[in-house]
């Protein structure tokens, strides 16, 4: 017993060692960070100056980062909503039978392996241009004038138009999460189901989506996690300086601690190091109240 | 005990794969001395590049760099991080001591943000005699920014200006460039009297007009003030946003101006001649090159003057926001006149005039007199500079406030808010 526990720990140690230096130290350094006036995120523990947590109060009473918090709010609720119910749609069609599943499979997942980038520049550059753009010219032809000429980067809807594109890059991933689930239940029980005059709605209210709680909670997770870490989308989408209607909280972050456009701006590791925790919190929120609400283990199968 | 003996193995197989992965290494692409090796040798220089090796920019550096190594048999390590690589990375790695003798990036932001890192250069370049073919001006710039001594020195200058399209301006019967801002108001009603569209921006460069505006009125440290302090109330701005106002009341932007996403304005409309006038840097008719086309007729003249409603800090049309990358040596840098005469090898003579003709920029040796023909328009505003603004005149100075100021002024442009409108949302926010 004595032999195995030694053999325990050599095995453990690597891994707990690098876990504690690459997970552990940054987390704690960060988390002690966002109560300190740092001025750059390398610059040494004695240029650090405690600052309690003002850091915290002036980022709740900075008109920006609010904004980047309800912009990121939006993203997560609406684009949840949109990405999950669609997605969940197409993962039920393509295990009903359909032909030619792995075909739509692949085709539907296809935006994941297209760069960000392409898919940000098709958008912008191309299906919501107001000059040659594919809306205007679908608007057009079905004799929608008004829609046609509607600016889908302006203020007003360029909100909008990035939770689309994002949404549309997004909803293949998690299609295969639900596919996954759904294939796990086994075709007996539906066929059970059927014999006994269950018709393809019944079947899915009654059985698929019951049955699929554990991955609904895993689908809400991954697009929780993807969502605070929203960056790259919102910089495609307003370039150089950061835009109120697509900043997030880490676009925020970024020109806190890395500057922001081309004008030399002060920076502040300890706000940006603030902003981490505070992105951090809602996540353990929304992953302490999933598993509050949403208990996947009553039903075995 | 077989069994124990290959466990013992595997797991010493694992512990020693790990720490092979966490191993460091040279990493950088483009590198002229020997890499592979986990650390570079103390008498390579090590030079971190703010451009990508595929770009011209880059090509051209990587010419000087093989040209300097051959002549003077030192080993550099050029390390291409693009800009965002260099932002992210450069004063992190200056932290933790890494091997960096030479870095370049923009004026304000070495001089600024990596100020401290700055190995004074005045001696070396006395000893090189180094200001005799360098630009006087730019210089200077250097030295007001160092806090007075020469910290960096610059290349691949750049002016910020209104460019234009001279065929649109023929077209539409325009002899002389506007210097006030009547003659900009005339010349941009002469253009829509012939069909043209006088003016669009991009969301990106939208601000930098609020910027020069101000600049006009009052001057940049009034405008960084008025930016830092909320003062949204100060007369000049509504002044300012009257003149918008009226430039979009009279349709002097284009339709697309409230939605235009960087590039689309210079790409899509400047480029393709559907539209005159741009706010922008010297780098635009390169960046837009292949659109617009070689044979593109670029004109370029200083932003106005603005008159109405100036006041006595005003600056003319002999302001603008002027300015160059820089190089700079790193203080603790054990080879610092290495790093100085690479630095001329790059900012001189032959790879000078190699790096403005292949990247389309502006030459930094005062002696390189032939500007490459797509730039060669900005060279009188260029000359005519005696006053320095900084990035925008100051307006995005304050990040808290730069993406509402442009929020505000791109609605202005579009004609979805007034000039009240503008000031009110301005002073609300900053409350």
């Amino acid at each position: 017993m004595k032999k195995n526990k030694g053999m325990i720990i050599l095995f453990l140690l690597p891994a707990v060692i690098l876990f504690c230096l690459i997970f552990l130290y940054p987390i704690m350094r960060t988390l002690l960070m966002s109560f300190f006036k740092i001025t750059g995120v390398t610059d040494s523990m004695d240029m650090w100056q405690f600052n309690g947590i003002g850091n915290y109060t002036k980022l709740f009473s900075t008109g920006l980062f609010v904004t980047s918090m309800t912009n990121l709010a939006k993203i997560w609720l609406f684009g949840g909503i949109i990405v999950l119910s669609i997605s969940l749609l197409l993962a039920v069609i393509l295990t009903s039978g359909v032909r030619g599943k792995k075909f739509f499979r692949a085709i539907i997942y296809l935006p994941n392996i297209v760069s960000a980038v392409a898919l940000a520049t098709m958008w912008l550059q191309y299906v919501y241009s107001p000059k040659f753009g594919l809306l205007k010219t679908f608007f057009t032809k079905l004799g929608l004038e008004s829609l046609s000429k509607t600016q889908w980067l302006d203020n007003e809807h360029k909100f909008g138009a990035l939770l689309i594109a994002y949404c549309f890059g997004m909803i293949g991933y998690h299609m295969l999460i639900w596919l996954s689930g759904i294939e796990r239940i086994s075709p007996e029980l539906f066929e059970a189901a059927t014999i006994d005059g269950a018709n393809k709605p019944a079947q899915f209210r009654y059985m698929t989506l019951p049955l699929l709680k554990g991955v609904f909670k895993t689908n809400i997770t991954m697009w929780s996690v993807s969502s605070v870490a929203f960056f790259l989308w919102s910089q495609l989408f307003s370039t150089v300086t950061a835009d109120t209607k697509t900043i997030t909280p880490m676009v925020y972050m970024y020109t806190k601690v890395f500057g922001a456009g081309n004008s030399v701006t002060e920076h502040d590791a300890g706000v940006g190091a603030a902003v981490g925790v505070i992105l951090s919190v809602c996540v353990v929120i929304i992953f302490t109240l999933c598993n509050k609400f949403i208990k996947d283990d009553e039903l075995e199968f | 005990m077989k069994k124990k003996v290959i466990s013992a193995l595997l797991c010493a197989a694992m512990v020693g794969t790990m720490l092979a992965g966490c191993g460091g290494s040279t990493g950088g692409s483009g590198s002229t001395a020997a890499s592979g090796d986990a650390k570079v040798s103390d008498d390579t220089l090590v030079y971190w590049s703010m451009w990508e090796a595929t770009e011209p920019q880059g090509k051209a550096i990587q010419e000087a760099v093989d040209a300097y190594s051959e002549e003077s048999g030192v080993k550099v390590d050029v390390q291409f991080k693009g800009r965002t690589g260099q932002r992210e990375g450069l004063q992190a790695a200056l932290d933790a001591g890494t091997h960096i003798d030479l870095f370049d990036e923009d004026i304000d932001r070495v001089n600024g943000s990596w100020g401290t890192y700055l190995a004074d250069l005045e001696d070396y370049a006395k000893a090189a005699d180094y200001e005799a073919t360098a630009n006087a001006g730019l210089i200077s710039a250097c030295r007001d920014s160092g806090g007075g001594t020469l910290k960096s020195i610059p290349y691949q200058p750049n002016v910020f200006a209104f460019f234009y399209n001279k065929d649109l301006f023929d077209q539409a019967g325009i002899k002389d460039v506007p210097t006030t801002w009547d003659e900009f108001l005339s010349v941009c009603q002469q253009l829509k009297d012939a069909g043209i569209t006088p003016i669009t921006c991009d969301d990106a460069y939208a601000d930098c007009m609020i910027g020069y505006h101000l600049g006009r009125l009052a001057g940049e440290d009034k405008v960084k003030e008025i930016v830092a302090d909320g003062k949204w109330d100060d007369p000049v701005v509504l002044q300012m946003a009257q003149d918008y106002q009226e430039l979009a009341d009279k349709g002097y932007f284009s339709e697309n101006v409230g939605s235009n996403v960087w590039p689309a304005g210079q790409n899509s409309e400047l480029a393709l001649g559907e539209v005159a006038m741009y706010l922008n840097g010297s780098w635009l008719p390169n960046e837009v090159v292949d659109t617009a086309g070689e044979d593109f007729n670029w004109g370029c003249f200083s932003y106005p003057a603005v008159t109405k409603g100036a006041t006595d800090t005003a600056t003319g049309t002999e302001a603008a926001n002027y300015g160059a990358q820089v190089l700079a040596v790193n203080k603790d840098s054990k080879l610092g006149q290495e790093a100085f005469d690479l630095i001329c090898k790059i900012t001189q003579g032959e790879f000078d005039q190699k790096l403005a003709d292949e990247s389309n920029g502006i030459p930094a040796d005062t002696t390189n007199t032939e500007w490459p023909k797509l730039v060669e328009c900005a060279k009188p505003v260029m000359e005519s500079c005696t006053t320095r603004y900084t990035w925008a005149v100051g307006i995005e100075s304050n990040d808290d406030m730069t993406p509402i100021i442009k929020e505000n002024f791109i609605k202005l442009m579009a004609g979805t808010l007034d000039a009240d409108g503008f000031v009110k949302a301005m002073t609300d926010a900053s409350k």
